[in-house]
């Protein structure tokens, strides 16, 4: 840490969310900006000196130095997470990052990778890898009245309930293009506020022109379900395997493959 | 010498295990292999009993009476092989899956019997942090490797799983 602490810093700030405290430093302030829109839902910033994990941030907005290649350097703590010679790559991986990081080291939240609606007062979650078409399905759902809570991590509190991680849906246009992000209020949707109680959910992957014929699962296999999708499964099991029974506990739990997600938005809604 | 597989007596492993009890199912997380797993309600009352004091044919009469149905000790021997398989006996004992009883005869012979579920272990691994989020795919392009889905930015691009 000593030679990253000798590099000057021009600026810096802390924050907090989910009970993870968070620093981040930087080498031009103009950074900080670009930096603080890019946080995970719900930080708040802190007067905190110290911090559990601390981000250094070298980058270089305007990189057209002749013949000079500068690259663009993130660090979180001692590790390198990141060099490239353009700076929206350090702001996408900054905030993959972090984000990783606050779900992996909250304390008193369980943070599932999946797509989240709600439905009359109740959630429906989506978990699933990459590319396993969550995003997809919430944006049909969204655009069929559904509330919108989150395209990437359902967040559960000790009581089982999903909190609201209403980020930007990043809607990809091909398989290996980035993902664009849209605000779910361009498709006309709600965005929810407040904790819900699980009522179902569909673990799924899209297969072109498959049927949907979900079979419906237990809740302990339910919890597998969500376990293999959990971001602290391995660093905090013991958390994980109180918060999940109790999230399914009067849920139901299907899996199954689907084909076109217009094709089920229907079913899944009455 | 013929050993009297009747009389062995299992015992479960209980240390670096993270357990939850459901109505009708044990949740179990190894911290060892970082794999979850989900007993049913039969594969669980059998693991529950392993206590190193128990002999098979005991659990076995226990699981009948509870069935209120005479069961075959076959269906004990099929849950102390999932069981073992997944790492949740301590020193198992071959069960007679691998001493040339074939398994499927096994699940044949049980059923015949409706009075208790066969018993299964369903098991997943549990993932990295980084495998529980967003990645990129193969061929996509990248900046770093913790980007990928492969965790391996070669070039710009990741490279695939």
């Amino acid at each position: 840490m000593a030679k990253l602490d000798r590099l000057g810093w021009a600026d810096g700030m802390s924050f907090t969310a989910y009970g993870v405290r968070v620093g981040v430093r930087v080498n031009d302030a103009a950074i900080l900006r670009e930096l603080i829109a890019r946080l995970p839902p719900g930080s708040q910033s802190s007067s905190a000196h110290r911090v559990d994990h601390l981000y250094s941030l070298t980058g270089f907005p305007t990189n057209s130095n002749g013949k000079v290649r500068r690259f663009n350097l993130g660090y979180w703590n001692l590790l390198r997470f990141s060099r490239s010679q353009s700076f929206d790559n350090l702001l996408d991986e900054f905030e993959s990052h972090v984000q990783l990081t606050v779900a992996e080291y909250a304390t008193r939240r369980v943070f599932v990778h999946a797509g989240v609606v709600g439905w009359n007062g109740r959630a429906i979650l989506i978990p699933g890898a990459s590319y396993s078409g969550k995003t997809t399905l919430v944006e049909h759902l969204i655009r069929a009245g559904a509330t919108y809570y989150s395209d990437e991590y359902a967040v559960l509190d000790e009581r089982g309930r999903v909190h609201p991680y209403a980020r930007p849906l990043g809607i990809r246009m091909s398989e290996t293009a980035r993902a664009t992000k849209i605000r779910a209020e361009e498709f006309g949707a709600q965005v929810g506020s407040k904790p819900l109680p699980i009522d179902l959910v569909i673990s799924t992957g899209f297969k072109a022109g498959a049927r949907w014929r979900p079979r419906k699962l237990t809740r302990g296999k339910g919890v597998l379900e969500l376990l293999a999708h959990t971001v602290s499964a391995r660093s905090q099991p013991e958390l994980a395997l109180s918060v999940l029974p109790k999230a399914l506990e009067s849920a139901r739990i299907v899996k199954g493959v689907r084909g076109e997600a217009s094709e089920i938005v229907e079913l899944i809604l009455t | 010498m013929k050993t009297n597989h009747r009389q062995q007596k299992p015992l479960a492993r209980k240390e670096g295990l993270v357990i939850k009890e459901l109505p009708d199912e044990l949740l179990i997380y190894d911290t060892e292999t970082d794999r979850a797993h989900c007993l049913n309600e039969t594969a669980a009352f059998v693991w529950q009993r392993c206590d190193g004091r128990k002999s098979l044919a005991e659990i076995t009469r226990e699981l009948s009476r509870k069935a209120t149905a005479k069961l075959d000790d076959k269906i004990v021997w099929l849950a102390l092989d999932q069981l073992s398989r997944n790492r949740l006996l301590i020193d198992p004992a071959p069960p007679p899956t691998r001493q040339g009883i074939n398994r499927r005869d096994m699940v044949r012979a049980l059923g015949l019997t409706a009075a208790v579920a066969v018993p299964v272990v369903a098991s997943i691994v549990a993932p990295r942090p980084a495998e529980a989020a967003s990645c990129l795919p193969g061929g996509a392009q990248c900046g770093a490797s913790v980007q990928c889905c492969s965790n391996l930015c070669n070039d710009g691009v990741c490279a695939s799983t």
